[in-house]
């Protein structure tokens, strides 16, 4: 049995990278709530974010906060991009997706992954790189928490806060959930189902992208073009833990699984927890496949 | 329009196994370097056909397929360095333990459709490297080094044996009863459950057939390379080429697995001597288009917009 006061620590450090961990997830969540398509490249793209915020840093000696909505404005033409190359065609005119056109969907941003992946690693060096930023730490009680990652941390509450209210508060929110709710009713509300979908997922990426900033800050020398090969499934099992398009969830999903892998290690070690963490994703899948939220 | 009749044994199973039977007979007079290329191809080919037996069958979209790649290498090599077996020991091992993996991955993966299913799938190899990394059977994760005997004829008819059984499978599969169960499955499996098709039986049939078959030509690979090491075995490049090689071919058919290796292999080994890394992109670029514009893959468009050719291509 470990000590408390290690528990303790793990526990505080598993809450901070949850949030970051939430915030990558949420541009994917969004993808799939409103697009009801998933993203096999999405790693490549939180991997995109991190390199952005690198080579804001190496340019303009930016820090990752600063880099972050860089990378979101980005992030925004990127996902336009990705919507009329390659979701357009399938979502074009229909009332819902249909398993074909999921196999498509598939097939096409995994050969995306492919080849963004490997361009990284030809265009960017092989080596690993990170940020040299560190403001220093604080003290409360005996923990000592660095404090790039308390920054972080309220930085990505703070998105996940500010899309929430957007798609509740706001015309264009609104007419993004309803698209992902019923497509013909939105027609006939005099919504344009194209634009719609197209703005939805360009909020996702920029807040992928962002994310992908913002993890920087835990990667002090680990930013690589193959990140992208433990990133993306980390996003999917958070967005099934929470529940796809449920904008709570996964800041939910991400702070659990978070605290799964880092208190874990304390019993099990770092490999067995994160093997754990990943199979929570059956039982979830099996018994609750709407996620841990209602 | 009347379609005409399917023969029994189709030309294209003829052509595949009488390009199998001369290649069996002609390669004790190959010369060694083709041979290891050739080898090599028709792993990837084993692979390729294997994947089809789910994802080109049912359309399962399988990421985690190099799981019982990695198991069949694993038990070959704990059973040549740890038991002392003869190799060829190690790929029925490998066969029959990924079989046996195969077959309790699936019982629960297999109840997820879709988008949850590929994400499950996509979950299972990370899962597996981190427990083999544990593993103290498995020497905690730092590898097994094999100084196997070079032997590329053995080699090449362990592999040749695996890739006839899958042709021969997937023609049986494909073109008896249990075929249009597995097509009513593809296309709306609601639908083929409700007129009597027996659809969780049949998909855990063909997910198990699909790990059998990666088992033992993750086993043959492990053979020809000089040992197995976790990241290596677990490396998803293997699950996306093998799955880039079905979609380029043509899923669900009995050619499009062998035309998508060839493809795939001739692509990495030119764009490989140009600059190495640049061959993923080439084939990154060729699913995209392929995915996008002609999702039935080379097989299945030719058979779909070019009736004559329907007969040849079954």
């Amino acid at each position: 049995m470990p000590e408390p006061t290690l528990l303790v620590t793990d526990l505080a450090f598993g809450l901070l990278l949850g949030c970051v961990f939430a915030v990558i997830a949420h541009g994917l969540n969004l993808i799939w709530g409103v697009a009801k398509v998933v993203n096999v490249a999405h790693g490549e793209f939180i991997m995109l974010g991190a390199y952005g915020a690198y080579f804001l840093n190496l340019w303009f000696g930016f820090n990752p906060l600063l880099s972050a909505p860089v990378d979101a404005a980005i992030g925004l033409g990127v996902g336009v991009l990705f919507y009329f190359g390659f979701l357009h065609r399938e979502l074009r005119g229909k009332e819902s997706i249909g398993l074909q056109s999921e196999m498509v969907t598939l097939v096409s941003t995994f050969g995306l992954a492919l080849l963004i992946g490997n361009l990284a690693l030809l265009l960017f060096s092989p080596n690993f790189v990170g940020i040299p930023w560190s403001p220093g730490f604080v003290r409360v009680g005996f923990l000592q928490l660095p404090l790039g990652a308390l920054y972080v941390g309220v930085a990505s509450v703070a998105i996940i806060a500010l899309s929430h209210v957007f798609l509740s508060r706001t015309y264009l929110g609104n007419a993004i959930r309803a698209y992902s709710q019923d497509i013909p009713a939105t027609q006939l509300m005099g919504i344009n189902p194209t634009s719609v979908a197209a703005i939805g997922t360009a909020l996702g990426f920029s807040i992928t992208m962002a994310g992908g900033a913002l993890l920087s800050v835990w990667l002090p020398t680990g930013i690589h073009p193959t990140m992208a090969a433990l990133y993306a499934p980390i996003s999917f099992v958070i967005v099934v833990l929470g529940g796809p398009g449920k904008m709570w969830g996964s800041l939910v999903g991400g702070i659990s699984l978070a605290v799964i892998i880092d208190v874990g290690q304390a019993f099990v070690g770092l490999s067995l927890a994160t093997a754990i963490a990943f199979l929570t994703l059956i039982p979830i899948l099996l018994f609750r496949p709407e996620g841990i939220l209602r | 329009m009347k379609l005409p009749k399917l023969p029994v044994y189709g030309p294209s199973l003829w052509g595949l196994g009488g390009s199998l039977l001369l290649l069996g007979g002609v390669a004790p007079w190959i010369p060694v370097f083709p041979l290891i290329i050739l080898v090599n191809l028709l792993i990837f080919a084993a692979l390729a056909y294997s994947l089809n037996l789910i994802t080109g069958l049912t359309g399962y979209v399988n990421f985690g397929h190099v799981v019982f790649m990695a198991v069949g290498a694993y038990s070959l090599g704990y059973s040549v360095e740890t038991l002392r077996w003869h190799p060829l020991g190690g790929v029925a091992l490998g066969a029959l333990t990924a079989l046996v993996v195969s077959l309790g991955i699936g019982a629960v993966t297999l109840r997820f459709r879709g988008v949850y299913f590929a994400i499950a799938s996509l979950v299972t190899p990370l899962a597996g490297l981190n427990i083999v990394l544990v593993l103290p059977a498995l020497d905690d994760g730092q590898g097994i080094v094999l100084n196997p005997a070079f032997e590329p004829l053995s080699w090449f008819y362990t592999i040749w044996i695996i890739i006839a059984a899958e042709v021969g499978l997937t023609y049986w599969i494909t073109h008896g009863r249990l075929g249009y169960g597995i097509r009513a499955i593809k296309s709306d499996e609601d639908a083929a459950k409700s007129l009597g098709v027996n659809a969780p039986h049949l998909k855990l049939f063909l997910f198990a057939l699909s790990g059998l078959f990666a088992g033992a030509a993750g086993g043959v690979y492990a053979w020809t390379t000089s040992g197995v090491f976790p990241y290596a075995a677990f490396d998803l490049t293997f699950s996306l080429l093998m799955l880039a090689m079905i979609v380029i071919g043509g899923m669900g058919t009995l050619l499009g697995p062998m035309i998508g290796a060839v493809i795939v292999n001739l692509l990495s080994r030119f764009f490989l001597a140009i600059f190495i890394g640049t061959q993923f992109i080439i084939i990154g670029l060729v699913v995209i288009v392929i995915a996008l514009f002609i999702p039935e893959g080379i097989v299945g468009t030719l058979r779909k917009y070019v009736p004559e050719l329907r007969r040849i291509l079954e």
